[in-house]
């Protein structure tokens, strides 16, 4: 997702506007001759100024491309399929972790931790004879180091696990 | 002297305290090599396992532990860029850059044997410094503590890759972040929008997770398959280290006195040693330019400045009670329930305990070889695994540890939440690493400055006035100015500025 | 200690299913507690009032004969495990630690709760504050130090020992409202906890703090800083030397960070007077006296009531200091 810099400069600006300005809101504390608002207010200035010389193209001289050192005798992958809804498939993680907050208490951790694996693993091209093996046993694998060994009170749901 | 090191023998020479230590010390390994779980967790999920041991074998199990959890931290870093702990951070980007040369043994050979040097050095320092320095350290006040927490900010420019522009505004957004909370100095609620999760403010750890760990994943989706690594084995682990050792010998002992300072400050831990050492490396290095591309330099400096603040880290703790970094913090609850409360009488009334503590660092350091190559030969099959094997995994790492911090699932909607803002910064060439920074240390500069402006009723000389302080404000301004002259100098000199970049 | 399973979930599901059927009688209270219990602790691992919870955990759990596992629900600055604990089914398979800032966070206007919203079972520890100056401090009396303060301007003195409007911060402001002074008369730099509070008051950075004893200890031996007095009704048995605020300047007050144990409110009474008989066994044990006085906490016993009326009493005590101070939103 690479925004041109006008675009994201000019959201820095805005967000460093929208923290200076809530900053600028606070009270002040008694007895403390610096508020909880200077330190936002300091802060929201200094972003939105980088997000003005960001915006102006100020410094991009020092960038450097990120350069993939290639392997030996490998030759350069083939390019991604492009599409609109290709570059969605990155908020596939984030929607995961999101399904885990909503569904684990219901449904317990070996079921939920079961399905974000398969999805990700098929997500990420493996065959269901990777995946679905996958699902089965490292929610089992987890269960034991953290919930059994580490005592993270992981929640149980519908499916106990035999430890 | 040498009666009390006998008796520090007989203390540590029991089963217990060498089980005990064995054990932790796995357990560190395995703990540090997980993304998302930091060396300090490792530490403070061992405290209940410490009720049940002697106080020796208690002590024991957290050197072993955090010790081996920082070195591990190299090892994901190294062959996924994901750093196991924050401590790994700084380098990251550059072990991996040397695995996809073909050289993981090489970059993770030098994790351990510089780790083991550094902690080594580390355990010196704090038998023969410890008096002195504690003493440096403690008058140090808020004063100067603003001015080296504003230091460890301008690390985030220095070690940026990127614009420094874009290095300035992603360290600024961590400080935004950081704002958020009732843990500031006023006490406020700060951008919580009414939501209870929000009064504590982030936690440096799960942020950590999402932008490094889960953006990792984000991206994995977007992009091919990368061809799988020449199928080899893992060869040998030590080779070339020695060589390594003679070639870079001053840079690593430069390390291990940055990581020994660093560590004998109160709060600032092996996270900033390691930014502090990396950066340090990168500017009085010969070549610089190789700085990113893969080079082993700054991994030497900096696996040996960690490892080195660990131990010296413990010097304010056993002095003084003050801890030096988050885990000696743990250790000082550990020390006062064994009755080995921390004050100079320690050194006096109950020398052998404190002799028995400095064996286990070095007997810990030393088990940190074998141990760790142990370790790396089974973590080196993560590299044969198909992609899609490893990512789903990682992801339910995520999760539970992030859950696991406070047994809360807002952890893991941070995460999420720090997963997408890592991915589009990295996209567009802002650092995330200059934002973990600004996280990390965003209280830290806030509480100095605020309390100190109490202290002095709204003056800023004493900011200046004290010594200390004047050195360090010195150095901060000019670490602020050093981008701004480089972009005039380049501006002024634009003919310069082509030779330079065709060069490059 | 082993941790929740799965099937103390489904079993815990069971049971409220079954008090909700038949209604807990005595013989249900008998058999308590047939299963794990959880023991929120509002704070994080490694901490003073984490430590305190494992060992009366682990105390409890030989004594009735089940696990009491303890989980620490950190966030929100203590808010969040102290809603898990109030929110929790009332069926005694959840108790928890509560702290001090229960009686604070409500006059901030930060959560609801109070000490009212749950149901008291034992108090077990409380630190009064301490008076602390620098070794080098020319003031060797809390008298002295006392008079000096009320003569100069207000905000002239600088103390520490907490954060903006916590516990030591309102024994400070409690301090000076005792000797007819304003609330602002001596400046609060608030401070992440107390040990950097102490290494400030070592470096020459204020002029006293108001932090626990325990906590300023080993400053204090180490010759870098002296207590002046405690702010308690009886002197420390481990600093037998330094004197109440009563005996040095004849000011009748007294405060403190204190924990206990309490549960959700509406538990049966029957598994209360279960519980407060147990932790008053706890409390009685050798073991819980040698790891309290190791790491120097302070202990004191309250059964349920005493412990009810102790809470009702500070929570009034901390809303007039927070009026006082500007803090309280209420």
């Amino acid at each position: 997702m690479r925004l041109p810099d006008s675009v994201t400069g000019s959201f820095l600006v805005v967000l460093g506007t929208a923290a200076a300005y809530g900053g600028w809101l606070l009270p002040p504390v008694p007895g403390q001759p610096v508020g909880p608002n200077v330190f936002p207010l300091v802060i929201g200035i200094g972003l939105a100024l980088c997000g003005l010389a960001i915006v102006f193209g100020i410094g991009h001289t020092f960038e450097e491309e990120e350069v993939l050192i290639p392997l030996d005798g490998q030759t350069a992958a083939a390019p991604p399929p492009q599409g609109k809804l290709y570059g969605l498939r990155a908020l596939l993680p984030p929607a995961l972790l999101l399904f885990y907050v909503v569904a684990a208490d219901r449904l317990g951790f070996i079921i939920t931790a079961a399905i974000m694996v398969y999805v990700t693993s098929t997500a990420l091209g493996a065959k269901w004879k990777l995946a679905l093996p996958l699902a089965a046993l490292a929610p089992f694998a987890i269960h034991l180091i953290f919930g059994k060994l580490l005592r993270v009170p992981l929640p149980a749901g519908l499916l106990p696990t035999p430890w | 002297m040498l009666k009390t090191l006998i008796e520090a023998f007989a203390l540590i020479s029991t089963w217990e305290v060498i089980i005990a230590m064995f054990a932790a010390s796995v357990y560190g390994l395995v703990i540090g090599s997980l993304p998302g779980l930091s060396a300090t967790m490792a530490t403070a999920l061992l405290v209940p396992v410490t009720f049940y041991l002697s106080p020796i074998a208690a002590i024991a199990t957290i050197v072993a532990a955090s010790s081996m959890a920082i070195f591990s931290g190299d090892i994901p870093g190294a062959l996924l860029r994901i750093p196991g702990t924050p401590a790994s951070a700084a380098y990251a980007d550059e072990a991996y850059a040397m695995t996809r040369k073909g050289q993981a043994e090489l970059a993770l050979g030098a994790g351990v044997w510089f780790s083991a040097v550094g902690g080594i050095a580390g355990v010196l320092s704090l038998m023969i410094l410890a008096p002195p320095l504690a003493e440096i350290a403690l008058s140090f006040s808020t004063f100067e503590y603003f001015w080296l927490a504003l230091l460890g900010l301008m690390c985030a420019t220095l070690v940026a890759r990127s614009s420094p522009v874009k290095a300035i505004a992603g360290m600024f957004l961590g400080l935004l972040v950081s704002c958020i909370g009732i843990e500031n100095p006023g006490g406020v609620p700060r951008f919580t929008f009414g939501l209870t999760d929000l009064f504590g403010g982030i936690e440096p750890i799960p942020a950590l997770v999402g932008v490094f760990a889960v953006a990792q994943v984000m991206r994995a989706m977007l992009t091919p398959e990368p061809p799988p690594l020449p199928r080899r084995k893992f060869g040998s682990i030590m080779a070339g280290q020695w060589m390594l050792t003679k070639k870079y010998h001053w840079q690593m002992t430069r390390g291990n006195i940055v990581g020994i300072i660093i560590g004998v400050l109160p709060g600032a831990g092996a996270d900033m040693a390691a930014w502090v050492s990396y950066a340090m490396s990168k500017r009085f290095s010969k070549e610089p330019e190789k700085f990113g591309t893969g080079h082993v330099e700054g991994l030497v400096e900096a696996g040996a400045s960690n490892n080195a603040s660990i131990a010296s880290g413990w010097v304010p703790s056993l002095l003084f009670g003050i801890p030096g970094d988050t885990i000696a913090a743990i250790a000082i609850g550990v020390l006062y329930m064994k009755g080995l409360n921390p004050g100079p009488t320690l050194f006096t009334e109950k020398a052998s305990s404190m002799y028995a503590i400095y064996l286990m660092f070095i007997i810990a350091n030393i088990l940190m070889i074998p141990l760790g190559i142990a370790m790396i030969r089974v973590a080196a099959y993560i590299l044969l695994a198909p992609r899609s094997g490893i990512m789903p995994i990682i992801m339910l790492c995520c999760a539970v540890g992030s859950f696991a911090i406070g047994n809360n699932m807002f952890g893991v909607v941070t995460v999420a939440a720090f997963g997408v803002i890592g991915y589009v910064m990295e996209a567009n060439g802002y650092p995330v690493a200059a934002m973990v920074l600004g996280i990390v240390m965003g209280t830290m500069v806030e509480q100095a400055f605020v309390t100190s402006l109490i202290k002095s009723d709204g003056s800023i000389l004493p900011f200046f006035e004290r010594p200390v302080a004047a050195i360090l404000a010195a150095m901060a301004i000019g670490a602020l100015l050093w981008p701004v002259m480089v972009w005039v100098w380049r501006k002024v000199k634009p003919v310069r500025t082509g030779v330079a970049a065709t060069s490059r | 200690m082993s941790k929740i399973t799965r099937r103390t979930f489904a079993a815990s599901t069971a049971a409220v299913a079954a008090s909700a059927a038949f209604g807990l009688t005595p013989a249900l209270a008998q058999a308590y507690p047939a299963r794990p219990v959880t023991v929120i602790v509002p704070w994080g691992a490694g901490g003073g009032t984490d430590a305190t919870a494992r060992i009366v955990a682990a105390l409890l759990e030989k004594d009735l004969g089940q696990p009491f596992n303890v989980v620490n629900r950190t966030g929100g600055s203590g808010v969040v495990g102290h809603t898990a604990i109030a929110t929790a089914q009332p069926d005694g398979y959840t108790i928890g630690m509560l702290t001090v800032e229960i009686s604070m966070m409500h006059w901030q206007g930060l959560t609801e709760l109070a000490p009212r919203s749950y149901t008291p079972l034992a108090l077990m520890n409380e630190d009064p504050p301490g008076i602390q100056v620098s070794s080098s401090s020319p003031y060797k009396t809390v008298k002295e130090l006392a008079e000096a303060i009320k003569a100069a301007p207000p905000g002239k003195f600088k103390a520490s020992g907490t954060g903006q409007g916590g516990i030591w911060h309102l024994a400070l402001v409690g301090w000076m409202q005792a000797m007819g002074l304003p609330a602002n008369q001596v400046a609060w730099v608030p401070s992440n906890g107390a040990a950097p509070a102490m290494q400030d008051l070592a470096a020459g950075g204020l002029d006293l703090t108001t932090c626990s004893v325990p906590e300023a200890r080993a400053i204090i031996e180490a010759g870098k800083a002296r207590s002046l007095a405690i702010m308690a009704p009886a002197r420390n048995p481990i600093f037998k030397d330094v004197p109440t605020l009563k005996e040095a300047m004849g000011i009748e007050y007294a405060t403190g960070a204190w924990r206990g144990i309490g549960a959700p409110k509406n538990l049966p009474p029957e598994l209360a007077t279960k519980l407060t008989a147990a932790l008053k066994k706890v409390y009685d044990s050798a073991e819980f006296k040698d790891f309290m006085s190791n790491r120097g906490f302070g202990t004191v016993w309250g059964d349920a009531g005493q412990f009810g009326s102790f809470m009702d009493k500070g929570d009034a005590q901390m809303g007039e200091a927070m009026k006082a101070a500007g803090l309280s939103k209420a």
